[in-house]
């Protein structure tokens, strides 16, 4: 029984960091109800409707990795890959956290939950912090002299049921391409494959093409699953950013653990939570005040 | 019996996870080996994006006063948690636990408070690195 109950907590700890990785932002993924069954809604035209507020189905890990599916985590920088990315660990706050948008592939390797709006010619993507990006799919092709941006020059278009985006014409080192500071240069192409296979469920399955920075094309996929009455909330990230205003913020993204996430693997733990044995005193660092 | 206790604990670890968006890397920000526990009156609160802050003047044992500031996730992620803004007024006492920031100044990760009424809310950033929710928190 003892070995029962040790395992039983131990398993739920385990879910929480799992979870905890994860986003729920914009109103998302807290105290949730089940997941939609039933089939793909299709849209007046026949297509897949992806439209609805999509979180993460705790299975994405390790989170916000874009080398989450390739054999340890290890991805095949370049020798100015190697280069950028000990420069983004050594020398750059995160550009999220100075309110730049996250860009792709960040936004489809990270945290947040997202609403997706699939209106005709249109295929809108809602994120935190305001950011949002449009897909048009309207039969263009790329331009010849893009300019570019955190979320590429983005092509939509149908093979099936499956959403196809082609992206070209990235901004280059001023942002990153994931949660742990990882690189992508100018010369990024993006393939998003995306499909709905049932109501509940939304599958991507993600090129990142990048041979200034990466060998060979990195293959990353993930799926998320619909909650339905949630939606993109207002986040203002400039309102109070003083992490950034008053320097609190080191560069890069801190210690990444063995399992490919970002963090300390063995953190000090807190003092336990306030009680009859554990008194309300201050507990202070030697030398602090 | 011990099996509905295993059980009732293994789901309450479930139902206390809140995971969120997070703003920056926690580690990025805070010495995971300086954990702190700060017991102080609350001067200020700032209910704001990208973080919410708590602002406490906190008092050592011969009476002296340093003010403290406390890091907390957005108005979303401790609505979440539980916390709401209404649940804390100036000159409150709280207890908040959480770690140092790497730059020494007076700036801690509020990852639990104490609310006066005995509460222990998960104040940080779900997603940023740091601690769960589950790790650090028990509900009352």
């Amino acid at each position: 029984m003892r070995r029962l109950f040790i395992k039983l907590f131990a398993a739920s700890l385990a879910l929480s960091f799992c979870a905890w990785a994860q986003d729920g932002q914009g109103g998302g993924r807290g105290r949730r109800g089940p997941v939609p069954t039933g089939p793909t809604p299709k849209t007046a035209d026949g297509h897949p409707d992806f439209t609805g507020y999509w979180r993460d189905d705790g299975n994405a890990n390790p989170h916000g990795n874009i080398g989450k599916d390739l054999p340890g985590f290890k991805l095949p920088f370049t020798k100015a890959g190697e280069a950028a990315h000990s420069y983004n660990v050594e020398h750059t706050v995160d550009p999220e956290s100075l309110c730049l948008p996250g860009g792709i592939p960040r936004e489809d390797a990270g945290d947040g939950s997202f609403q997706l709006v699939q209106n005709g010619p249109d295929t809108v993507f809602l994120y935190q912090y305001g950011t949002f990006r449009v897909v048009p799919t309207d039969g263009r092709k790329h331009s010849e002299d893009p300019d570019p941006t955190y979320f590429g020059e983005e092509i939509g278009s149908w093979d099936g049921d499956t959403f196809v985006i082609d992206s070209i014409a990235f901004k280059d080192t001023k942002t990153w391409a994931d949660e742990n500071a990882d690189p992508h240069s100018d010369a990024l192409h993006t393939i998003e494959r995306w499909t709905r296979p049932d109501a509940g469920h939304l599958h991507l399955e993600l090129t990142i093409d990048d041979p200034k920075f990466y060998t060979q094309p990195i293959h990353f996929q993930r799926t998320w699953v619909a909650s339905p009455g949630q939606h993109t909330r207002e986040q203002a990230c400039s309102e109070n950013n003083i992490d950034v205003s008053a320097g609190h913020l080191g560069f890069g993204p801190g210690p990444i653990r063995a399992d490919g996430t970002r963090g300390y693997d063995n953190p000090a733990p807190l003092p336990p939570p306030v009680s009859k044995t554990n008194p309300a005193k201050t507990i202070l660092p030697p030398g602090f005040h | 019996m011990k099996l509905k206790l295993a059980v009732f604990v293994a789901a309450a670890g479930l139902l206390v996870t809140l995971p969120a968006m997070a703003h920056h890397s926690f580690s990025a920000e805070f010495d995971g080996n300086k954990p702190v526990r700060l017991v102080g009156k609350l001067v200020k609160l700032e209910w704001t994006n990208p973080h919410s802050y708590f602002y406490i003047a906190v008092a050592d044992d011969k009476g002296v006063v340093s003010n403290w500031g406390c890091e907390g996730g957005g108005p979303g992620a401790l609505s979440r948690a539980g916390m709401k803004k209404g649940d804390l007024k100036i000159g409150d006492t709280i207890v908040v636990d959480g770690y140092l920031a790497k730059d020494g100044s007076h700036l801690i990760d509020a990852r639990r408070v104490t609310l006066p009424d005995g509460r222990n809310i998960y104040g940080g950033s779900p997603g940023d690195g740091g601690p769960p929710e589950g790790a650090v928190t028990s509900k009352k």
